[in-house]
């Protein structure tokens, strides 16, 4: 099949829902057959930063701008739910959802001024606004009268396998309920990007004058994709609470992992629906083998690691790995079904 | 009952006055030609009526109300629809879904956006390309994207800013018939044009600005003959060239 220069792909598009359903059932079966917990921590891990990412990805991805704070979320999140948790002992599920609320709220705060910006003082911008709340965080001892102690840190109070308080000890719950999550959060990606609100955001990210004239607030469009974004944020701060137990402030409002979640979604590919995941199956195996074997000698190998993997593919594919993979997918399509995809995928 | 009514419109940038007092009105089915030197303000005339430019003083009045300090989105959904002298494509996307966007100003969901997008994808004679992508198109294609978002969102008033520049005579003929096909289908138009073929042909009504102000304005065939056009912007060879 004879490919022409410059055409549209909306083929892939059409076929992701398929993929991500085969994905998904391979990954609910999966642990009849592995039980290792090394295993699930590992998966668990993937799945959290594929998670954040495609959260991400809605406004880092199709609304054209690089934030580059996102962790602020996931800690408010986290830090929202505990707090709740710790003091009136509401459970994270109900909190996990307050945490949300402010991470969203918040969001839209620091979104209202900043999308403003353009390119590169955005992107410092949200930098400078997740290292405000994490120098607020670690020189607070109360806040509003909970105990969030500073730099040391919060625990959670252990209740051994208690469903109700979202804590468990078997990771394999962990394990379900990030691919739960995941599944959700790709879900309404999907359905934005077929809507209006995603047709809006791409056009509103490559080419703002243009979009205006169209009708389309461009400003309003983005403030809602970093409310939904900044609310999963949240949601995932929560998360990785009941998963470890103990948060502190440079543990999760860190740039290494605002830059780690924007990382993984540049390397995949930025804008689409794939990409995150493809980004965080690489990068986080390699990130985590690195620390686990250069760990305690060379302290952020890893990062180096995501900084030259960045550059290779900022070098050879700057759409990302998701444009390699799928001229692959066509070809091998084109190779053994012979004959067009669909009618978009046709030259003229 | 004018569709468009400026007054009094003055807008400076620094010390630089780009457009001053300026007094126009637009009724409805009509088209109206502006032309003027390079530098003229002729674009900032038109920044200035779609809120992508705000005045210094005086009104735009459009269909009624005034709309001096309304954002361009909030005047395409009232139905004032521009294009761009630089186009401004979405590169990276296929020219259907470069129409869909602009047909989402007026419907919800998807299904309903491209039978839109198909619809002036054929008016304009863009659908045999609908599945390029915007950036792999000529000039001359993406001057018609240009119009074909435009028509999407269904204007009222459309205002053209130069769609004939750059383009062949064989083009320009195609365009200039396209032109009329969109007033017989009911839409104002409000063109810059300096392609005088163009404006002779097409407007009913003409208007010179220089220096930000109205020099003239009249029907095509007074401003052929008017010496004030003839020395700000046709020049001598114009008129001996038409003998």
């Amino acid at each position: 099949m004879k490919k022409e220069r410059g055409q549209a792909k909306t083929m892939i598009i059409d076929r992701t829902p398929w993929i991500a359903l085969i994905g998904i059932v391979i990954l609910l079966v999966l642990p009849v057959f592995i039980q290792s917990p090394t295993f699930f921590q590992f998966m668990i891990l993937i799945l959290w930063y594929a998670y954040l990412t495609t959260s991400w990805n809605l406004v880092g991805g199709f609304a054209g701008v690089l934030p580059l704070g996102h962790a602020a979320f996931a800690g408010i999140g986290a830090y929202a739910s505990s707090v709740l948790f710790i003091h009136y002992g509401l459970t994270p599920w109900v909190g996990m959802f307050a945490g949300a609320f402010l991470a969203a709220i918040v969001g839209i705060i620091v979104g209202a001024p900043t999308f403003k910006l353009r390119g590169a003082y955005f992107a410092l911008a949200t930098i400078a606004i997740c290292e405000f709340l994490r120098v607020i965080l670690e020189n607070t001892q109360k806040f509003l009268g909970f105990d969030i102690n500073g730099a040391r840190g919060i625990l959670l109070p252990l209740k051994g396998h208690s469903p109700i308080n979202y804590q468990f000890l078997d990771k394999r719950y962990y394990y379900y309920i990030i691919l739960v999550m995941l599944a959700i959060i790709f879900y309404i990606t999907y359905r934005i990007a077929q809507s209006k609100l995603g047709y809006y955001l791409t056009a509103g990210g490559e080419e703002k004058e243009g979009a205006e004239a169209l009708g389309i607030n461009v400003a309003k469009c983005k403030l809602i994709a970093m409310a939904i974004s900044t609310f999963f944020t949240g949601l995932g701060g929560t998360f990785y609470m009941q998963l470890v137990h103990y948060i502190y402030p440079r543990g999760i409002v860190s740039l290494d992992l605002s830059f780690e979640i924007a990382f993984i979604a540049i390397i995949g590919g930025r804008g689409t629906l794939l990409g995150p995941i493809v980004g965080a199956v690489l990068l986080v195996p390699a990130a985590e083998l690195t620390r686990t074997y250069l760990g305690g000698s060379y302290e952020g190998v890893h990062l180096m690691l995501y900084g030259a993997v960045l550059m290779a593919v900022m070098l050879f594919k700057p759409r990302g790995i998701m444009e390699p993979l799928e001229a692959l997918y066509r070809w091998v399509h084109g190779k053994f079904f012979l004959q067009p995809l669909t009618q978009t995928d046709r030259g003229e | 009952m004018n569709l468009l009514e400026l007054k009094g419109l003055s807008k400076s940038f620094g010390g630089l006055m780009a457009v001053g007092g300026l007094d126009l009105t637009i009724s409805g089915g009509e088209i109206v030609g502006m032309i003027g030197p390079n530098g003229a303000g002729k674009t900032t005339v038109f920044n200035l009526i779609t809120g992508l430019h705000f005045p210094d003083s005086g009104d735009v009045h459009f269909n009624g109300e005034r709309t001096t300090r309304l954002k361009p989105y909030d005047l395409c959904l009232r139905g004032l629809g521009r294009t761009f002298q630089i186009v401004k494509p979405f590169g990276t996307k296929s020219v259907i879904r470069n129409a869909m966007v602009g047909a989402f100003c007026r419907v919800k969901t998807t299904q309903e956006a491209e039978e839109v997008a198909l619809e002036v994808l054929e008016f304009t004679g863009l659908l045999p390309k609908k599945n390029l992508l915007a950036k792999s198109l000529t000039i001359a294609d993406r001057k018609r994207l240009e119009l074909a978002r435009a028509l999407a969102t269904r204007p009222k008033l459309l205002l053209l800013d130069e769609v004939m520049a750059g383009l062949t005579p064989r083009e320009t003929d195609d365009m200039i018939s396209l032109v009329r096909k969109i007033r017989d289908q009911g839409v104002t138009l409000f063109i810059i044009e300096h392609v005088m073929q163009a404006v002779m042909n097409l407007s009913e009504r003409v208007i010179l600005l220089h220096h930000g102000e109205k020099i003239v304005e009249g029907t095509p065939q007074e401003m052929a003959s008017d010496r004030r056009v003839i020395k700000a912007y046709l020049g001598e060879e114009y008129v001996i060239a038409r003998g």
